[in-house]
């Protein structure tokens, strides 16, 4: 396939102008005649628009354009249509865009904003998930039954906007078992902000009768599509090109601004640059959702789980957008890490009267992983096992059934249990504890899983002897594009990395994919780039074959030459053979495209998932000691580490600095970020003041010991390794800080005054009232039980 | 009455409102978009410039301030288009992600390596805590201002 290995340390191209401030990012770009734009916003989380009358901002100095709900017709959403881009009519939470403005300057546009006349009825709100269920509870969306239904299969009704079940055999009968204790836990996590740096930005035109879009996004195709599906025009007629992006982490994973932009481009005629101020980022930002979780296991004294049931709430915020997707992750997310002799889950998305929410790395894994991992350790603690021997004994292996009845390959997580054994076993020990602190240490696993989907590539070879692949990739930071993807295709043809040129994505340039994000660009988007640098390579050897007079399968192609096997020095540079194919059949080029094959679930057992069995897991071992301050309740990281499945490692230092930065981020959202909404529905941390991300001083070195070989459909071996490092840090952290104290932890962050509450005993047991005691009074459709699924 | 600014060793003229904050004039007039105005709030150092030498958020600064003050941005540090030494030592350490707080790590950590030539690891940190970044987790950076350090 290839004469050289892909694997390579081979440092980003990107680098040196970001290091210069050169780069430049959609927020950096100024065209020239371009007009800017603000847009009016929602001061209420639940209303009606009584008056909208823009007449007067149109006539403020410098406005070119106004645009509302009435330029917009259509309605955007995964698996619901039921999002607007302007309110209309009825606002649905605090921040819910009105109207936009295009002006001269911003300030005119900010300018024409007050000018805009407004008038709105509040009505009442519901501001939190109990809110939600409550059985008087207003409806968010009192005409649900009426929108388009995109994916069919979830229940729906009133505010829960999806719910999806997984019941894999008889859990009632599990848990009526004499032999088994039964453990219940309940949890609740609040919102995460991504914090991107970048913030969502978009540059706008309309040229010949088509819009082109730059903007800073994860999804160049998801934004073609969905744009276009709101303007009411066809997707051909727009197109996306996507500068270097200043971080995603999941936030520009779905549609942001950028309709305002090409709406207002098209009324005004000129280019329109719309910018999200960090207030607008950190109040409207698709947060990671919070959640309320309750587990419930049937567990024998041996150590079997012999039934499991879990509820899972999560709020969507006013939208069901991505939310409606992510319910099938708690299928994966809490069914695949241990053998369960029976299972049934719910995971139901509610709408609130809130910001809508969206994915943020390890979507819905991170407090599924925090939820069970804490309730393992509840499990053990009851049955009298030490809890790594109870996870070392429960673990998926080879052949074991996941929750949905999908079948597991290989053993991956006992081996990296114990790699993880080794890792701290070799570790100095620490000096004596003699300062009144409270010491503790925890092991957890994790499972996650590589969102493939359709992605495409096209490598053309040029005559010069380098490579340019053509994709719809984005480069938003991980080094996907600028290493792991240069790395596939260079070794695959047999030149430099530095000889590969990563196009930057451009929607009329390259072919469909599904986005950068959920850790699939190495493996989908290197999986389609490998075959297309397949092609290429052998038509060149095809070609070399002529000008060396020798059979193609006795050349090689390495360090940037054609050669014989085994006679180094000899045959041809690429570059000779590339000009010489060039002008004898014409330039070289190859196409490559690629999609998950699908791993079935049992049939029955799923109902409302978007997948039902996941192709590529991957799995995470963490480990972290921790020390807590019982006078102020401040925990210190002492020291933590990891043991990844990356499948295998095409660029090790940029996979460790992948892990360092999701590790510190899962730290961040372990000790101390936290989204609060206020009675009014607004997000009180509006900035960086008042909302707290990790600074260098809160940081460890994370020790990290990369798992290969474990079984996986990626090129070469691979699987993505950036999202997965955040998984299991919540857990750990929660688990460690359990085992200091000695108390019971049910949420997060776990802030000094959260901690010190708890170490007074002064927080009471956490209670989910508007969980229904019996499992199957949580689900508005009960889940069809199938023959043989009993 | 017209602002007169040093940027980078040039003198130049803005008529700007001086009550402009002296990000948006450094990007939107000059052009140098090196400095990003990320929080806006003073805390994350993403817009850090040196202000006679001395490394400073443009994004609260009326540009009134910097009047007759030396600016310089990250487009300065390089001498000929050449990486500065803790420019160097973050592309080699691979420290680099998505890059928007790196012109603001730069401008605070060349000033360190010139004022703190004995600086120790916690040193950095602290010095750090200025400038925020959420993707990296700190490590690589640190790492490679040692290896700055090391490379007189
Ligand atoms: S933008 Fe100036 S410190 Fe953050
Ligand atoms: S590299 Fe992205 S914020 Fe630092």
């Amino acid at each position: 396939m290839s004469d050289v290995s892909a694997t390579m340390d081979f440092r980003r191209r990107d680098a040196a102008d970001k290091l210069r401030g050169r780069t430049r990012y959609t927020v950096d770009r100024y065209l020239p005649g371009m007009l800017h734009a603000a847009v009016l916003r929602a001061g209420v989380p639940s209303g009606r628009i009584v008056r909208l009358d823009t007449s007067r901002a149109a006539r403020m100095p410098g406005v070119r354009a106004i645009v509302t709900a009435a330029d917009a017709p259509g309605m955007m959403g995964i698996g619901i249509a039921d999002h607007p881009l302007f309110a209309r009519d009825v606002i649905r939470y605090d921040g819910e865009p009105l109207a936009a403005v295009a002006a001269g300057t911003l300030a005119q546009a900010q300018a024409a904003l007050a000018a805009i006349d407004v008038e709105i009825e509040p009505l009442p709100a519901v501001i939190t998930m109990a809110d939600a269920l409550a059985s008087d509870a207003p409806l968010v969306h009192p005409n649900w039954r009426d929108y388009e239904v995109l994916l069919e299969g979830g229940a729906r009704k009133g505010n829960v906007a999806w719910e999806a079940t997984v019941v894999r055999g008889n859990v009632d009968a599990a848990f009526a078992r004499a032999d088994v204790e039964i453990i219940e836990s309940s949890f609740r996590v609040g919102r995460q902000n991504h914090v991107a740096f970048e913030p969502r930005a978009v540059v706008a035109s309309y040229e010949d009768g088509r819009f082109h879009i730059e903007t800073s996004t994860q999804v160049p195709w998801g934004i073609r599509n969905a744009t276009a599906r709101l303007l009411g025009v066809p997707p051909s007629q727009v197109r996306v090109t996507v500068p270097p992006v200043g971080g995603g982490f999941g936030l520009k994973f779905d549609l942001a601004i950028e309709p305002f932009a090409a709406l207002l481009a098209r009324a005004s005629g000129r280019p329109v640059r719309l910018v999200n101020s960090r207030e607008e980022e950190m109040l409207t930002c698709l947060f990671r959702e919070n959640a309320d979780v309750r587990i419930r296991s049937a567990v024998t004294r041996q150590g079997d789980i012999v039934g499991r049931e879990a509820v899972v709430l999560m709020d969507c915020g006013a939208y069901g957008g991505e939310q409606i997707f992510l319910t099938t992750m708690t299928a994966h997310t809490l069914g695949g890490n241990y053998r369960l002799g029976s299972v049934r889950l719910v995971s139901r998305a509610l709408y609130t009267n809130t910001a809508p929410n969206g994915a943020f790395r390890c979507c819905n894994g991170v407090y599924n992983t925090f939820a069970l991992e804490r309730h393992t350790d509840e499990i053990a603690a009851r049955i009298g096992m030490d809890p790594l021997l109870f996870r070392r004994r429960n673990v998926l292996g080879d052949k074991d059934l996941g929750a949905t009845g999908q079948v597991f390959e290989a053993d991956v997580l006992s081996p990296m249990l114990e790699r993880m054994d080794t890792l701290r076993d070799a570790a100095a020990p620490r000096p004596a504890r003699t300062d009144g602190r409270l010491y503790g240490r925890a092991t957890t696993v994790g499972t996650w899983f590589v969102f493939v989907g359709p992605s495409a590539a096209t490598v053309n070879m040029n005559a010069d002897g380098t490579a340019t692949l053509v994709t719809s990739g984005v480069e938003i930071g991980s080094g996907s594009m600028m290493q792991g993807l240069p790395q596939i295709v260079a070794s695959t043809v047999g030149i430099p990395p530095e000889s590969v040129v990563v196009r930057a994505a451009d929607t009329d340039a390259a072919g469909y994919d599904v986005g950068v994000g959920g850790g699939r660009t190495t493996v989908s988007l290197g999986a389609a780039s490998l075959s297309a640098a397949q092609e290429v390579r052998a038509k060149l050897l095809k070609v070399a074959s002529e000008m060396i007079e020798a059979a193609p399968e006795d050349l090689v192609m390495r360090h940037g030459r054609v050669e014989i096997a085994g006679a180094p020095g000899s045959g041809r540079t690429v570059a000779e053979v590339a000009t010489y194919a060039q002008a004898k059949h014409g330039p070289v080029s190859g196409t490559g495209a690629f999609t998950g094959t699908g791993v079935p679930a049992m049939p029955g057992c799923v109902a409302g998932h978007f997948i039902d069995a996941i192709d590529m897991p991957v799995f995470a071992v963490h480990d972290c000691e921790v020390a807590v301050d019982p006078e102020t309740g401040h925990v210190e990281v002492l020291n933590y580490r990891v043991v990844q499945d990356v499948g295998r490692a095409l660029n090790p230092r940029a996979i460790h600095g992948q892990i360092q930065g999701g590790v510190v981020q899962g730290l961040g959202y372990a000790l101390h970020e936290e989204v609060t909404m206020g009675s009014n529905g607004r997000v009180c941390q509006s900035g960086f003041e008042t909302y707290r991300v990790p600074l260098a001083l809160d940081v460890v070195p994370v020790e990290i010991s990369l798992y290969e070989g474990a079984p996986s459909m990626g090129p070469l071996g691979t699987k993505g390794a950036g999202e997965v490092p955040i998984l299991n840090v919540g857990a750990a952290i929660a688990c460690a800080v359990a085992n200091a104290t000695g108390k019971r932890i049910q949420e997060l962050p776990l802030t000094p005054p959260r901690v010190l509450e708890l170490l007074l005993d002064r927080k009471r047991d956490l209670t989910l009232p508007h969980i229904a005691e019996a499992w199957a009074d949580n689900l508005v459709r009960p889940h069809k039980t199938p023959q043989g699924n009993a | 009455m017209g602002l007169s600014l040093t940027v980078n060793g040039d003198r130049l003229a803005s008529a700007a409102d001086p009550t402009t904050p002296l990000v948006d004039i450094l990007r939107e007039e000059l052009h140098l978009t090196g400095a990003k105005p990320v929080c806006r709030e003073g805390f994350c150092g993403a817009c850090m410039v040196l202000i006679d030498g001395k490394p400073t958020p443009s994004c609260l600064m009326p540009a009134a301030l910097a009047d007759g003050c030396e600016i310089h941005t990250v487009e300065g540090l390089t001498t000929h288009g050449q990486l500065n030494r803790i420019q160097s030592a973050l592309e080699a350490s691979d420290a680099v992600q998505c890059g928007m707080c790196f012109p603001g790590m730069v401008v605070s950590l060349t000033h360190l390596l010139t004022t703190r030539p004995d600086a120790t690891r916690e040193d950095i940190r602290a010095a750090l805590t200025g400038n925020i970044c959420r993707c990296t987790g700190y490590e690589r950076i640190v790492d490679a201002t040692l290896l700055a350090l090391a490379t007189k």
